[in-house]
């Protein structure tokens, strides 16, 4: 438990250069064509079958029996969850009548019960919905939080804050685009919880940084900011780590549902725990750096 | 009172409330209402579609959601529950049920309410039916006419005949359906003429005498609640606008199950790594974090058994995603109190200052964290909709309930310990020697910080 003293500051453009790759990396993954995102049935209507306990049930079997059953564009991946084997299967039905009707043709085809079936059917016009008002709450939720900084702390927190908010959800929704993970209203609600939570990583940091930057002599803005993180550290370590446990224990143990929400928090925990040290803290500090009366104790301390 | 009679009172109300929450709660499975991804059954949402000249109004929707309930009943389950979604959607939730496919098909049923002339019926097994019972007799498609639709309805009422005191059902008709209904009165006086919805005959009054203004009473031998039913029935007929699936989720109940086991092995091991991770960390302040998650994860699921108890709750998948979140939030807001008290003992406090100011100190900071991710939850509760709410629920119930033991546990047990205890051993609890000559003294540079 003995205290750190890591020059994080000194190397922000490391520090940068990684986040910059990074970005690139997922705006470019969210671009390209081969790419891009894969947006849940809830988003553009359609139905997913999930069987679980499917036994010995080929994927080539599972294929036929859709086929059998005059489903088209049966899209069948196979899941594994605890060692319990299973199938995700995504049509384009929209109609809950003819959905269910073929899961069961299917069921009776591959020989597996049907209380192993779970059918979800999506109308077109509701995934809308669905989309708009989860775009509503990530909005509404980053826009509260940020609020709350603003109030409690000083504009240029806020807006360094968002920077790092923005960085967060692109590299994020990269990750996604990368793995070929399929982005459902789980991803979007576990998304939006983390980055909140995450963003109060940063909040420490400069609440910290507040702190000293109080009775700041013999130092620069830069050299007290790395100090403040160092401070704070270990307690960011222990709180990212202790979060992330279960919500990795729910990746590796849960079924399809709680992977999604696990996919998404585990992610943002990471990369939040990252860009309050990596972006938000030495972009904080070099725009206070550059106010008058910190520039000045740059000049006399930055190379001490 | 003083602070350690306090704080010891603070422990006692905490374990009180341990105790109370495992008698509410055991056992778990029945005492938490699973929700219906984990009961499997049948779950969808039917939304009103409106048009350009029939806009969806609250009226609308309360007569969209009587006819949904009509058609609930007619599938003859128990524990259905049909709430409203937003201003244009029903949620319609149908545990444990068998054959999802025959209540999708009468729930998604498009409602046709017909009037057909019992002698033009082809099927003559039919029309006898219709002699012996005049409800509940099911037309074969083809073998009858509709010589008018349910549209024509204007409104229906149950009323009390003010002469001879007899229940009836009351109807009046748009000025196409009077002039139809006109002629097919006049034309019929001593007829049967059946009121079919859905291909099923739900009354078959006899005409008594020619009705030329659509002013029309049905009477028999109705209770209250029949005529209501019929009430419905005709309603249905006049309903604007079209109801169709948003959402539909046929959940097998052995999937649900597994999906549960599943999400409690989860959180188990969760929660059995985290105490690890703080136990060795943390030496014997980890021990009390373990112990306050053990109060916390009690507390949390006594709350849950409680709601669920007063109707208010359901576990759901995404719900038990929220329980492990706040796992790690809860295991987050101990480590924060942790590491202020060490801090402020390595800027020289004492042990016992250092867990008063230290607690205190590291507990506002885990409330201002707590209430950042509540708000989330919050907006996120409100405005979204689908399943990701049982996630929003949980996560804030969970946020309310790490509050309230880091005020009633957390805090006073760290408090208490810090009196001496911890000053005896401080090796075991894992926290650095006093500094006893800088007590008291000036602050160490940084001072007392925010965290």
């Amino acid at each position: 438990m003995s205290r750190f003293n890591i020059d994080f500051l000194g190397h922000r453009n490391i520090m940068f250069a990684i986040s910059g790759v990074l970005l690139v990396v997922s705006i470019a993954a969210l671009l390209l064509p081969s790419f891009g995102l894969h947006f849940g049935i809830e988003f553009q209507g359609g139905t997913s079958i999930s069987v679980v306990n499917s036994g010995d049930v080929s994927i080539e079997q599972m294929r036929a029996a859709f086929a059998a059953a005059g489903v088209q564009n049966a899209n069948i991946q196979t899941t594994d969850t605890q060692g319990v084997k299973g199938f995700i299967i995504r049509t384009e039905v929209t109609n809950p009548d003819e959905a269910a009707a073929s899961a069961q043709k299917v069921a009776a085809a591959v020989k597996l019960p049907n209380d192993t079936f779970l059918v979800t059917t999506i109308g077109p016009g509701w995934g809308k919905n669905i989309t708009n008002r989860a775009l509503l709450a990530l909005g509404l939720s980053i826009a509260a939080i940020l609020l709350y900084i603003s109030v409690r702390f000083e504009y240029k927190m806020s807006i360094t804050a968002v920077v790092a908010l923005v960085h967060d959800i692109l590299i994020t929704l990269g990750i996604y685009a990368l793995l070929g993970a399929e982005v459902t209203p789980n991803t979007i609600a576990a998304l939006l919880t983390i980055l909140g939570y995450s963003l109060y990583d940063t909040v420490v940091v400069f609440h910290r940084m507040k702190e000293n930057s109080q009775h700041l002599v013999k130092q620069s803005f830069m050299q007290m900011a790395n100090e403040s993180i160092n401070e704070v550290l270990m307690r960011s370590i222990n709180t990212t780590v202790s979060s992330l446990i279960p919500v990795l224990v729910m990746l590796f143990f849960g079924g399809e549902t709680l992977k999604d929400f696990a996919l998404a928090l585990s992610i943002g925990l990471l990369v939040g725990a990252y860009s309050s040290i990596g972006v938000a803290t030495p972009l904080y500090a070099m725009w206070k750096e550059s106010e008058p009366k910190y520039a000045a104790l740059k000049k006399k301390y930055a190379n001490a | 009172m003083d602070q350690k009679q306090q704080n010891i009172l603070l422990l006692a109300i905490a374990l009180v409330l341990m105790v109370a929450s495992w008698a509410i709660l055991w056992p778990p499975q029945k005492q938490i209402t699973q929700g219906l991804d984990i009961q499997g059954g049948l779950s969808v949402i039917l939304t009103a579609q409106e048009t350009t000249t029939s806009p969806v109004t609250a009226s609308v929707m309360d007569r969209a959601e009587l006819i949904v309930r009509n058609r609930v009943d007619r599938l003859g389950v128990r524990e259905a529950s049909i709430q409203r979604q937003g201003n244009d959607s029903l949620l319609v939730q149908i545990p444990g049920i068998k054959n999802a496919q025959e209540a999708l098909a009468v729930l998604g049923s498009t409602g046709q309410l017909e009037f057909v002339d019992v002698q033009s019926i082809t099927d003559t097994a039919t029309v006898a039916a219709l002699a012996a019972a005049d409800k509940n007799v099911k037309l074969k498609p083809g073998t009858y006419e509709p010589f008018m639709t349910g549209e024509v309805v204007r409104n229906a009422a149950v009323q009390q005949n003010p002469t001879t005191g007899e229940i009836e059902v009351t109807l009046t008709m748009n000025s196409a359906g009077t002039k139809t209904w006109a002629d097919y009165t006049a034309a019929n006086i001593g007829k049967q003429v059946a009121i079919v919805l859905d291909g099923t005959v739900q009354s078959a009054p006899v005409v008594q005498s020619a009705i030329p203004d659509g002013q029309t009473a049905i009477s028999g031998s109705f209770t209250a609640e029949t005529a209501k039913q019929l009430k419905t029935v005709l309603e249905t007929g006049s309903l604007p606008v079209s109801l169709e699936f948003s959402e539909s989720r046929v959940v097998g109940p052995t999937l649900g199950q597994d999906s549960l086991r599943q999400g409690v092995l989860a959180v188990a091991i969760g929660l059995a790594l985290v105490a690890l991770y703080v136990l060795i960390f943390y030496r014997g302040l980890g021990l009390l974090t373990v112990g306050s998650l053990i109060i916390f994860a009690s507390f949390f699921l006594g709350i849950l058994a409680l709601l669920s108890r007063a109707g208010f709750f359901a576990l759901t998948l995404p719900g038990i995603a929220g329980i492990v979140l706040t796992i790690g939030l809860a295991a987050d807001s101990s480590i924060l109190i942790l590491e202020r008290f060490i801090e402020e003992v390595r800027m020289g406090k004492t042990i016992r200052s250092a867990a008063n100011s230290g607690s205190r100190h590291g507990m506002y900071t885990s409330i201002d964290a707590d209430i950042v991710t509540f708000v989330s939850a919050a907006v996120l509760y409100f405005v979204a909709i689908g399943p990701v709410r049982g996630f929003a629920l949980t996560l804030m119930i969970g946020i309310v309930c790490d509050i309230v033991m880091m005020v009633l546990f957390k805090r006073p047990a760290l408090v208490l310990l810090g009196e001496s205890a911890i000053g005896k051993a401080p090796a075991f609890w894992g926290v650095p020697k006093e500094r006893a000559a800088v007590t008291g003294s000036k602050p160490q540079k940084g001072g007392v910080a925010g965290v």
